[in-house]
C-alpha cells in the first residue's frame, strides 16, 4: 500500500513535470482514438448495410416433379451457408409470375397446364455463400435448376470484401499512429529522466518501483484521450446520423444508444490497453539497456 | 561486509586496461583509502564492487557473494546495503535536500512516518536540517557532498564507498566530510573512498591501497599518500 501511494505521487509529478508533453500526447491520442473509433463506425455500418442487402439476396431452387419436398427443405435447410428457405407450390409460384407478368398474363393460359414445379426460396448468411450454394443444389439430384442474380452476388461480395479490407487498414493504421506517439512520449518523458533513472537504480530502487509511474503516464494519457475522443463521436455522430436518416430514410445506420454506448466504453478500454501495452513495451526496453552492467 | 577481489581484471572496449590482475580483501569495518593518479583504475574498482561494471576476468566477492552471479532481481537488494557516494554527487536537482535523501527509503516501501524520521535524522548528522527545503542547485559543493552522504545513509548501509568525497572542497569543508566519514566507520561501517588528496590521506590514518594503471602497487596499514612522503 505504502509503495503504491508513492508510485502514485510519482505519476502525478511526472504528469506535472511534464505537462505541456502530456497535453500535446493527449490530444494527439485523442485525434487518433476519434479517426479509429469513426472508422469503426463507418465499418459498422458499411457491414450494416451489407448485411441487410446480403440477407436479401434469394436464391431460387426449383425441384423435378415428383421429389419429395419436405425431405428435400429439410436438408437443404441443414446447410450451414443457408438461413431461411421457403417452399412454394406450383400453384403459388404460378400465382407470383402472373402477377409479375401484370397484364401479358394471359399469356399464361395458352401454356394450358401449370409448368411450374416446386421450388425453394433460399436466403443465405452471406453474398459469398452463394456460388457454393448454387454449386451444391445443382448438384442435387432432386433439384432441376437454380437460379440466383450471379452479378448482384459478386458485386456484393467484392464490395464487401473491399470495405472490410479497407476498415482494417485504416483500423490498423490508427493503431499504429497511436501507439507510435504514446511510445514517443514515454521514451521522451524516460529519455528526460534517464539520469534521475541511473541514480535510482543505484541507489537500490527495483526495476518495478521505476517503471510502474511510466507505465501509469502512459496509460493514463492514452485512456484520457479516447476518453475525450469517445465525447467527441458522440456528440457528432448521433446528431448526423439523425440527419442522414431524415433525408435518406431507407438506410438502415447503427443509431441506437445503448449500441454506441457499448462502443465507446470498448473504445475507452482499447485505447487505455493500447496505451499500457505500449508503455510497457518502451519502459521495459529503456530500463534494459539503463541497467546492463559494463 | 567482507569484500575480496581474487585476480581481478578489468578491459574496457576496445582495449582499455581499468584494472589488472588485482587481488586484495577488505574486512569488514575497515576504513580504506584508494590512491592513484587520473586513470589508475580507482573509480573501476568502485564501481566493481557497486555492480555497475563486471569483471572481464577474476572474481569480486562481497560477503558470501560473487557479484558476476548475482541475480539482476537481487540487484536493487544488494545495493541497499551499499551507500554510495559520487563524486558528481548524483543527486535529483528538481527534488530538495529531504525529498532526494528520502526517496531511497521510498523505493524500499518504508512507511512515510519512519521515512520522515530516519531522513530528519541523517540530514541533521550531515549539519544540514536548516536547508532541508532547499534544492541542490541552491547548494555549494560541500552541501551537496553531504546530501550525497545523508542519501548514502539513509538505509543504515553495511558497506560506504564514496569516489573522491572531498575532490572538490576546500580543506575545512573536506575536513567536514573527513569527520562524518570517520564517525560513520566508528559506528561499524567499512568505508573504501577514493582519493586524490594528499592532506587527508597523511591527517587521517588508514589503510592506503595504490593502483598504477590498474596494479595494485601498494597497500599498507595506516599509510601515507605516498609512501616516501615527509607530511
Amino acid at each position: 500500500m505504502t509503495t503504491f501511494r508513492y508510485i502514485l505521487r510519482d505519476t502525478g509529478r511526472l504528469l506535472i513535470r511534464h505537462w505541456f508533453l502530456g497535453i500535446l500526447t493527449l490530444i494527439t491520442a485523442a485525434v487518433m482514438m476519434w479517426i479509429l473509433g469513426l472508422t469503426a463506425l463507418f465499418s459498422l455500418n458499411v457491414q450494416n448495410l451489407l448485411q441487410k442487402l446480403e440477407s436479401e439476396l434469394v436464391v431460387q431452387a426449383y425441384l423435378r416433379r415428383g421429389s419429395e419436398v419436405g425431405a428435400v427443405a429439410d436438408r437443404i435447410r441443414a446447410m450451414d451457408s443457408v438461413t431461411s428457405l421457403r417452399a412454394l407450390s406450383p400453384e403459388e409460384s404460378l400465382a407470383k409470375l402472373q402477377a409479375r407478368m401484370g397484364s401479358q398474363a394471359h399469356a399464361l393460359d395458352l401454356i394450358g397446364e401449370n409448368p411450374l414445379s416446386w421450388n425453394f426460396e433460399i436466403r443465405v448468411r452471406s453474398a459469398q455463400d452463394v456460388p457454393n450454394l448454387a454449386r451444391t443444389l445443382m448438384a442435387m439430384e432432386e433439384i432441376e435448376d437454380v437460379i440466383y442474380a450471379g452479378m448482384v452476388v459478386d458485386r456484393v461480395a467484392s464490395i464487401s470484401r473491399v470495405a472490410s479490407r479497407a476498415a482494417v487498414l485504416m483500423f490498423l493504421l490508427s493503431i499504429m499512429v497511436t501507439s507510435l506517439v504514446v511510445y514517443n512520449t514515454i521514451h521522451i518523458s524516460l529519455y528526460s529522466r534517464r539520469e534521475e533513472i541511473g541514480i535510482m537504480f543505484l541507489v537500490g530502487a527495483t526495476r518495478s518501483y521505476i517503471s510502474t509511474p511510466f507505465v501509469l503516464e502512459g496509460t493514463f494519457l492514452a485512456f484520457l484521450g479516447s476518453v475525450v475522443a469517445v465525447l467527441g463521436i458522440t456528440s457528432a455522430y448521433l446528431p448526423g446520423i439523425r440527419l442522414l436518416q431524415n433525408s435518406l430514410p431507407f438506410l438502415s445506420l447503427v443509431a441506437d444508444r445503448r449500441t454506441i454506448g457499448q462502443f465507446g466504453i470498448l473504445l475507452v478500454g482499447f485505447g487505455a490497453t493500447l496505451g499500457w501495452v505500449c508503455s510497457c513495451i518502451v519502459v521495459a526496453r529503456f530500463m534494459s539497456s539503463t541497467t546492463k552492467p559494463l | 561486509m567482507k569484500i575480496k577481489f581474487s585476480g581481478v581484471s578489468k578491459v574496457f572496449k576496445p582495449d582499455i586496461v581499468a584494472l589488472k590482475d588485482v587481488y586484495l580483501e577488505i574486512a569488514k569495518g575497515e576504513f580504506v583509502y584508494i590512491v592513484g593518479a587520473t586513470g589508475s583504475g580507482k573509480s573501476t574498482l568502485l564501481r566493481l564492487i557497486t555492480r555497475e561494471v563486471l569483471p572481464t576476468r577474476g572474481t569480486v566477492m562481497v560477503g558470501d557473494v560473487n557479484l558476476r552471479r548475482m541475480r539482476a532481481s537481487d540487484i536493487p537488494y544488494y545495493r541497499r546495503d551499499v551507500g554510495l557516494v559520487a563524486q558528481d554527487f548524483k543527486l535529483i536537482p528538481h527534488l530538495t535536500v529531504y525529498e532526494n535523501v528520502a526517496f531511497v527509503m521510498e523505493a524500499m516501501s518504508v512507511p512515510a512516518k519512519m521515512v520522515e524520521y530516519r531522513a530528519t535524522r541523517v540530514i541533521e548528522q550531515v549539519g544540514l536540517l536548516r536547508r532541508r527545503f532547499m534544492k541542490p542547485p541552491q547548494l555549494s559543493g560541500g552541501e551537496q557532498q553531504r546530501v550525497a552522504i545523508a542519501r548514502a545513509l539513509a538505509n543504515s548501509p553495511s558497506l560506504f564507498v564514496a569516489d573522491e568525497p572531498t575532490g572538490n572542497l576546500d580543506y575545512r569543508t573536506s575536513a567536514e566530510v573527513m569527520k562524518i566519514l570517520l564517525s560513520i566507520n566508528a559506528a561499524g561501517v567499512t568505508v573504501i573512498m577514493t582519493t586524490h588528496n594528499q592532506y587527508i590521506v597523511d591527517s587521517y590514518r588508514q589503510r592506503v591501497i595504490e593502483l598504477d594503471a590498474g596494479r595494485l602497487v601498494r597497500d599498507e596499514v595506516a599509510g601515507r599518500y605516498a609512501p616516501n612522503d615527509d607530511v
